[in-house]
This record gives C-alpha cells, structure tokens and sequence, in this order.
C-alpha cells in the first residue's frame, strides 16, 4: 500500500482532488476552489542568488539553495533537497509558485483524515452536538497534517501567513462558523489576489462573528470589525485613518451578518447615508445598496498603498526577516499595487530580491516550524495503520499546542507574532528539545520513518567522525563546525576515529542534537 | 541508554479539557449581543498592531544569571494565582448583610448564618476554613467588585485584557513581564509559570520559564542520570560562540534544567498537608522554589473550573464549595510550608470577570463583570478593601444586572508590586501606561 493509500484509508479521498489542475483549498473539490494554473515561468532567482553575499550568515555554509528549503519550506524532506539539486532554485522555485500544478497525494490524504476539517456550518451542526468544538479542532489538525505532508510547501507557508493576517482564532466562539473559513476564505486565495481574500472574509460568517459584526447595526454600530478592517487587515496602525474614520468602516459594514450560521446581508441594519474613508467615499443612499457600497469600499482598500506596504511587510517578515529591509518593502509593496494585488507578484519580487538572499540566518523557528520541520526532514511518512497515523497527527496537534503554537490557535485577531523575541524563551526551548528526541526516537508511533541508527548508511571501516558528518549532511544540508562536530562525538562518548559503532549506541541522544542546534534552530 | 520516554503531558488532553479551560462557549454565544452593544472593542486592548513582538531584548536576556539568589538580596515573592472561567465573587466574598442577594439568589447564595466573618457586612465562604487561622491573623485581604475595563463577558477577551495589564493601549507584552523589565537582574527562576502553558501576562522579552512541575523541568528522553548532563553540556557547546539571541535564551534553559535537577536530588520534603491535585502540587513545586533560596520574583498559577452556568450548588455541595475548598486547602498548605517566608510572599488571586448577580434557570450565574480578588501573605493588611456599591436596585439598573466594577486591578495590582517587589512609581509607569494608581489599602 502506498503512503497515500495508507493516509486514505482513515477516509477516503476526495474524488479528484489530485487530478490536475489540483483543487488547492482546504475542502473537497466541488466546493474548492482551484488556482487556475498559471502558464507564466518565474526566474531569475537563481542568478540573484549567485550575486548575492549573505550579510551575517552565522553557522551556515554558503548554499542559496538551502537557504531557499529553509524558508519556503516548514523544513525540506529528502526529497525536496533532491529536487532542487536536480532542478535548480529557478524551476523548483516556479513550480512551487504554481502549486496548482503540483499533486499533492499526501496531502490530500492527510487532509481527508478529518471530515470535518472546514465543514460548512451546514455540516457542523447536521454532524456535531451543539457548541461541539470538534470540527474546530479537525480543522486545525488536519491544518497540521498539510503542513506535514504537502508537497506544495510554499503554499502552506504563504496560506499560514494569511491565516495569520485575515485571523480568525479556532478553537474560538465560532464552533459552527469557523471550520469553513480556511478553506473558503484563505486557502483558495493564498497564491491569488488579496482583494478577494479580503473580500471573501468580510462575507464569512467566522469573521462576522469573531469580530461582531453580525450584531452591528445602524441603531447600535459595533465597530469591531470596521476597526480591525483598517488596523490588521488593510493599511494598518498608522495608515493615516481617524477614530471618525474607524467609525465611518464600521458603518460601511453594518447589515452583514448571520443567518443560520450562513452570511446574510440585512438591509434593515445598514447604516445609509454618506460615507467617506481615507479618499474613498460613497453617498451610500440605499439601504439595498450597502453591500455593493461595502464591497467597493474593501476593494479601494486592498488596493490602497498602505495595504500594500502592509502585505509586503508581512510576508517579508516571514520569509526575510524580523526587521525587513524598508527598501524591500517597498518594491514589494509596488510589485503588489503594480499586479493588482496578486500575491504571487509580490513573492516574486521578494525572491528575486538580494535582501532576501542575503538574509541567511536571520530568521529562527517557531514552536509550529520546529516540529513540521524535524517531522519532515526525518521524512516522516505514514506508517501501515491508517487509524495509527490519525492519532499521531493528533497527538502532534497537542504537543505543538503545549508549546504555545498550534495552527490557527491564536486568540486575539492580531496572528501569531512572527518574530523570535515572542518565541524563543528557555523553558519553550527545552520542551522543543524533549520534542526533538521524541520525534527522533518516534515516541508516538503510526508513523513510517527511519531510526536514528538508520538516517545515514553504515559503511564498513566507517568512523564516529565520519557519521556525525554524514549525518549532518542528510539533516542540515552542511557540515557543522568542528567544535560543535565535537560537542556530539563527546556526547556519544567517542573521539572522531572511533569506531562508528560505539558512537551508534548512542545515536538516540545523539541525533537530536542537530535539532537541538543553531543549524536547525536558526534558518 | 533510553530509547523510549514517556508521553508528554499532551497525550492526556482532550478537547473537553480545553474547553473546559477557555470557558463554557454556549452561554457566551448566546450572551454576545448584549454584551457588545456596550461598545466594547476586542481591539481596544490589544493595540500595538504590526510588529508585534519586535522589542528590543531586556537586558536580562543576555546577562548570566545565577542559580540561587544572595541572601538579603530579594524582595520576596508575589504569587499571581489565575482562577479561570470567571470566578463568581459573590459566592466567595459574600455581602452577607445585603438584603436584595437572597432575592436574586434564592437558590444559591450563601447563608450570612455560615460565613467566615470579615468587616464591612462582608464574610468569606465557609469552604475557605482552612485559611481561618491566616484570616483572623489579618493576612487576608479582599477586594470585590474589582474588574478591567474589559465589559466583553468573553473568557478570551477578558483573560487577554487582565494579563497584558487591564486596557494598557500599545502593550503586547504581559504585565508581569513588564514588572520584571523594571524590577531589574534575577536568578534563572525569577520569573516562573508552574503547571501549564506561559500566561499571557509573562509573555515578553523577559525570559519567563515555563514548566508542568520541577520534576518534569528536563529535555525528557535524554536519558538517565549522566547522560541528561551530557546532554545539557552538548547543548551548550552547540550554542558557544553563536551570535543570536537565541544562544541566551538556551543557556537560560539549560541552568533551569540543571538547577531542578539539584533541587530534586536534595528536595527534603515537607510536612505541610497538601491536598490531592494538580494546583496543590504546582504550589508544592513554588514553595520549594522559595525555600530553596532560587530568587523567584513572581510565580503564576491557573486553576481552572470556575465558570459555573450550572449547578454552582450550596454550601453543602455543588461546584462552588468543592472548588473553594480545594483552593483553600492548597494554600493553607503553601502557607504553611512557608512558614517565616510567607512573611515575605504575596498571594493574588484574579478571574476574567465576575458573574451576573441574578441567579440562572439552571441554578448557576452567567458572565457578569465585577469579581473578587483576594490576597494572602506577607504585607497584607487583612479585611475588605475598595469600595463597595451594594446591589440595590439602582445599581443593578446601572450595571446591567452585573455587579460593577467599581474597582480596577491596576490599583491593586499596581499596591501589590511597589509594596511587594519594591516597584518605584516611575516603573510602575512602564507597567500599566497611563494609569495613575490609587492605593486600596491592601498592603500595609
């Protein structure tokens, strides 16, 4: 049986859903929505990278490849090293711009582990007691399980950004509302246009409700969302708006709300008459007019240049660094203003860009990013027992949840920060050690991977030394220093000319050190 | 040689259990319309916007700290205990001479006849008779209707709002946290959260550490004995010489590990009686921590449970008696495991919110607004403080049917760390911006 088969057999896959054009939202695919795939080639990276000198690379070794796996991916698998070496930065890079185009088998199986993973709110509560958070909690399991699992891992990468950025907190209050909204709202538009993402979310029933505007109405004007809208989502805390202003939003948007756990729009709660934010302005005379009147208002706002330096920001944060160069967010932000708010236009110019291939070292992972990472560059597949495999998945879900990070767990409306300062605290550390040797040592099971005496090959006349390089290879991509080399062959109690099977006695303690280490650590 | 180790703590959570900690969603969805028609703003409290998190890193993170504090050197201990789920105050510290309570609780409210008398018409519930001894030795303090601004009646919002400091604008970062930016250098365990996740009011810059139990407090799989310490010594050799923030921050983890260590090895015991469970034990773990001269500044706790919708009971059985008794039991334990230091330990208790003054249909009370603080220890001028509206009518009218929260957590919060921690006016500034604190007379 196939990996994916094994992942199938927990549920069945979706009919279709690895056929191409691949369906890339979170739900099956009549209700997905797919990228359109596009014909356009992206390159020229490879040629940026080659010019580029990185500015403090630290541990790491001069390689824009890995440089490139440690930030478009959670953590690069084998296989994906492979890929690139075979391929080069520009075609791996082009396809995973495209992940439309790229099948995604386990993925989708993962995924389909959970069938209540983004259910409408018409299935939740056809399937669940009320107030049940188990649909919630599938949704943000099998969010784990992609991001896992998937090939598509730029996508992942950028969907979580977003996920982050348009944010609705789950578990939260929307037990029935906001299982549907990854798969509606972010995944389908996370290689697509922000306006309409930003669109799509402003009609969402979890965003109406995490932020109440569903009981917003002309007669009690709750400005939740009218305030975030500008604050988070668009152009941001010192985009140039006033409290009127925030007032104003809020107006715009009364009247959306929920019905029977689906957006509905009331013409009786619309606020009508004029209306005016940051340059944009409507007589907003109709009480029937007022969705179409909001609906200009959010597109004027994706596209305002504030919002662009805003997106820009984000994904430069995630894929540059914490402090991004300003001169990169604003050729960003113009590639961003300049393609209509596509969001692939801006990833291009981030790529292409010198900073980013400079930037080596300067970002570090998170809870979340650690453990999908070790998960995939141990190449972690789905064991025999497709049952095993979903408890596994699971109990992943409450130990990155346990170290503060699970998918989609934030609470307030703002993301995860983005930053190691709100990460990197000792006692965090620790548990990410503990996680090192259980993922190493496969404490949990249901999984198909190799053990820590088998990540390298064992060759006759091999030494300790020799293994601790060979294994730095297959899980940092380089060498480490000699005195960190050193640090493992003392842990392991060996000198670098030992036999290596005195130093594989101790390959359990000893192959979580490289997780343990900057080299991992840092990215 | 280890090969296995045992599950983490993850492997006994469900969703039951989490739900159970963030609060009862039911009555909070069907609460939310009249609650936000207050104009309360899930916002307002969590400014800053983009660029969370990018502060600069405390000077603490990168200066070495030391296992154990010198003698003299501290100020002593504040305990920050989070009751979740939103405490009923009205169950715990009890207007017993009020006449409109037993109207609006006919079912539930505690007769004046079984109170732990204090002053003011007020008396505490009698499951809190293990700390008798404490409350007539006038080391009980007790705060009610104290509140945040925070009128959401969310579990999320509420608890977000009381732990980044209460309406603070432009603050990401946890109260405590900021307390401990101020409050200058400390030990490894100077700023701990036991038995759970990091709190949001140590989330920062500061370099809190966060553990389920000193016993737990190791890089588990590491093996036995030596090969937990060649463990630790490989760690810190993978970090010499790197130049990121992060190499402080591991260093910092390793000497926590290797200093439970120690303590385990010499941990004596002790002949307090703690009660049976979780929060009795993660006190257990602060009061050895204390004890053992480790330089803690401030201790977090939760206890979960609070958010009683139902069957809240009387004081012969229901949720409510269990719950304050267990609460009770633990920290005359603590106290007594102390003994002299607890003259140098102060203990607050704070909840998201108070509950609706009337009771429900189903013999419980739903989200209100003003609580109960009390505070125990060291310093501590016993007896109801802070100003007291009744329940009348008019104020009922006024308050939506909420006990008001006529009295705000930053002026006892903001008492309790000059008098406890030695925080000078100024700092307090940095602590809760903006607000000009005004004493409540819990401290002495």
């Amino acid at each position: 049986m196939t990996a994916a088969a094994v992942l199938a057999s927990a549920a069945p896959l979706t009919a279709g859903s690895v056929a191409a054009p691949v369906a890339i939202a979170g739900r099956s695919s009549s209700r997905s929505m797919s990228l359109t795939p596009s014909a356009q080639r992206y390159t020229g990276y490879a040629a940026v990278a080659a010019a580029t000198t990185p500015t403090n690379p630290g541990v790491f070794a001069p390689d824009p490849a890995l440089h490139l796996l440690r930030r478009a991916t959670f953590g690069p698998r084998p296989s994906d090293i492979a890929s690139i070496r075979r391929d080069g930065i520009d075609a791996w890079l082009s396809r995973q711009l495209n992940p439309g185009r790229i099948a995604d088998p386990l993925g989708d199986a993962a995924w389909s582990m959970f069938p209540l993973a983004s259910a409408t709110p018409a299935q939740v509560r056809a399937q669940t007691a009320a107030y049940s958070w188990d649909a919630m909690i599938a949704t943000a399991m099998a969010t784990l399980g992609r991001q896992i699992f998937s090939t598509r891992q730029l996508y992942e990468q950028v969907a979580d950004v977003f996920a982050n950025h348009l944010h609705v907190a789950i578990p939260a209050e929307g037990w029935d509302t906001s299982p549907s909204y990854i798969g509606d709202v972010i995944r389908p538009f996370a290689m697509g246009r922000y306006r309409d993402m930003l669109l799509a979310a402003m009609r969402h029933p979890a965003m109406l409700l995490f932020l109440n505007n569903d009981v917003s109405t002309k007669a009690m004007v709750n400005e939740n969302l009218g305030r975030e809208l500008l604050e988070l989502h668009t152009v941001g805390l010192g985009g140039g708006y006033t409290e009127a202003e925030v007032v104003q939003s809020a107006k715009v948007l009364t009247g959306r709300t929920i019905t029977d756990g689906a957006f509905s729009y009331n013409p009786d709660a619309h606020w009508t008459g004029p209306l005016a934010v940051m340059g944009w302005s409507s007589p907003n005379a109709t009480a029937a007019g007022g969705l179409a009147v909001g609906d200009s208002y959010l597109a004027y706002l994706a596209n305002h240049p504030a919002t662009a330096r805003n997106i820009a920001r984000k994904l430069a944060v995630r894929f540059v660094s914490d402090q991004p160069p300003a001169a990169l967010v604003d050729r960003m932000a113009q590639s961003y203003l300049d393609h209509d708010t596509d969001i692939r236009a801006v990833l291009d110019t981030l790529f292409r860009s010198p900073e980013f291939w400079a930037s080596v070292g300067q970002k570090s992972r998170r809870p979340l990013e650690d453990l999908v990472g070790a998960a995939r560059v141990l190449d972690m597949l789905p064991g025999p027992k497709g049952a095993d495999v979903l408890v596994t998945i699971q109990t992943l879900y409450w130990v990155v949840r346990d170290n503060g990070h699970a998918p989609l767990g934030w609470d307030p409306p703002n993301g995860y920060p983005d930053v190691a300062a709100a990460w990197n605290n000792a006692g965090s550390l620790v548990n990410r050690f503990t996680m090192h040797r259980a993922l190493v040592n496969q404490w949990w099971g249901g999984m198909a991977q190799a053990g820590p005496t088998q990540l390298v090959p064992v060759t006759p006349g091999m030494t300790a030394g020799q293994w601790v390089d060979a294994l730095s290879l297959r899980l940092l991509g380089q060498p480490m220093a000699p005195a960190h080399r050193d640090a493992v062959l003392s842990f392991a109690q060996v000198t670098a000319g030992s036999p290596v099977a005195n130093a594989l006695w101790q390959a359990w303690g000893a192959v979580p050190l490289l997780f343990d280490s900057p080299y991992y650590q840092l990215r | 040689m280890t090969t296995t180790g045992p599950l983490p703590s993850s492997a006994t959570h469900s969703v039951a259990a989490l739900q159970t900690a963030a609060g009862c969603q039911e009555s909070q969805t069907q609460e939310r319309e009249r609650l936000w028609g207050r104009g309360f703003n899930r916002r307002r409290f969590l400014a800053g916007g983009l660029g969370v998190g990018v502060a600069a890193l405390g000077s603490q993170l990168t200066t070495a700290r030391v296992a154990y504090a010198a003698p003299g050197t501290t100020t002593g201990t504040l305990v920050v205990i989070f009751l979740r789920g939103g405490m009923d105050g009205l169950s715990l510290l009890v207007p017993g001479a009020d006449p409109d309570l037993p109207t609006l609780r006919p079912d539930i409210a505690v007769p004046a006849s079984r109170l732990i008398a204090l002053d003011r018409g007020f008396g505490l519930h009698p499951s809190m008779a293990p700390l008798a001894s404490l409350i007539g030795a006038g080391r009980v303090a007790a705060v009610p209707a104290i509140s945040t601004p925070d009128l959401s009646r969310s579990h999320f919002q509420a608890q977000d709002c009381l732990e980044r400091g209460g309406a603070a604008t432009g603050t990401q970062t946890g109260w405590l946290d900021r307390v401990l930016e101020v409050s200058g250098p400390g030990t490894t365990f100077r700023s701990v959260a036991v038995g759970g996740l990091m709190p949001r009011s140590l989330a920062g810059v500061d370099g809190a550490i966060s553990f389920g139990s000193l016993a737990g407090l190791k890089i588990q799989g590491s093996g036995d004995g030596p090969w937990a310490t060649a463990t630790s010594a490989a760690i810190q050799t993978l970090y010499t010489g790197v130049a990121d923030p992060i190499a402080a921050q591991v260093m910092l983890g390793i000497d926590a590990v290797t200093t439970a260590a120690g303590l385990a090895v010499g941990a004596g015991g002790t002949t307090a009686a703690y009660p049976q469970g979780a929060f009795a034990d993660s006190l257990k773990d602060v009061a050895t921590l204390i004890k053992r001269g480790t330089g803690v500044r401030v201790a977090c706790l939760d206890v979960g449970g609070w958010d009683m919708h139902t069957a809240l009971g009387t004081v012969a059985s229901g949720d409510m008696t269990s719950h304050v008794g267990d609460l009770a039991a633990a920290l005359a334990a603590f106290a007594a495991d102390l003994g002299p230091l607890l003259d140098t330990t102060t203990i607050v208790t704070m909840s998201e919110f108070g509950r609706r003054v009337e009771q429900n249909a189903s013999g419980g009370v739903d989200h209100g607004h003003g609580g109960v603080s009390l505070v125990i220890g060291g310093g501590v001028t016993g007896g109801v403080k802070g100003r007291w509206d009744g329940l009348s009518t008019a104020v009922l009218q006024q308050s939506g049917g909420d006990v008001p929260g006529a009295n705000d957590y930053r002026d006892l919060l903001s008492e309790i760390v000059s008098k406890r921690l030695g925080l000078t006016a100024g700092s307090l500034q940095s602590v809760f911006p903006g607000w000009q604190p005004t004493s409540l007379g819990v401290m002495a």
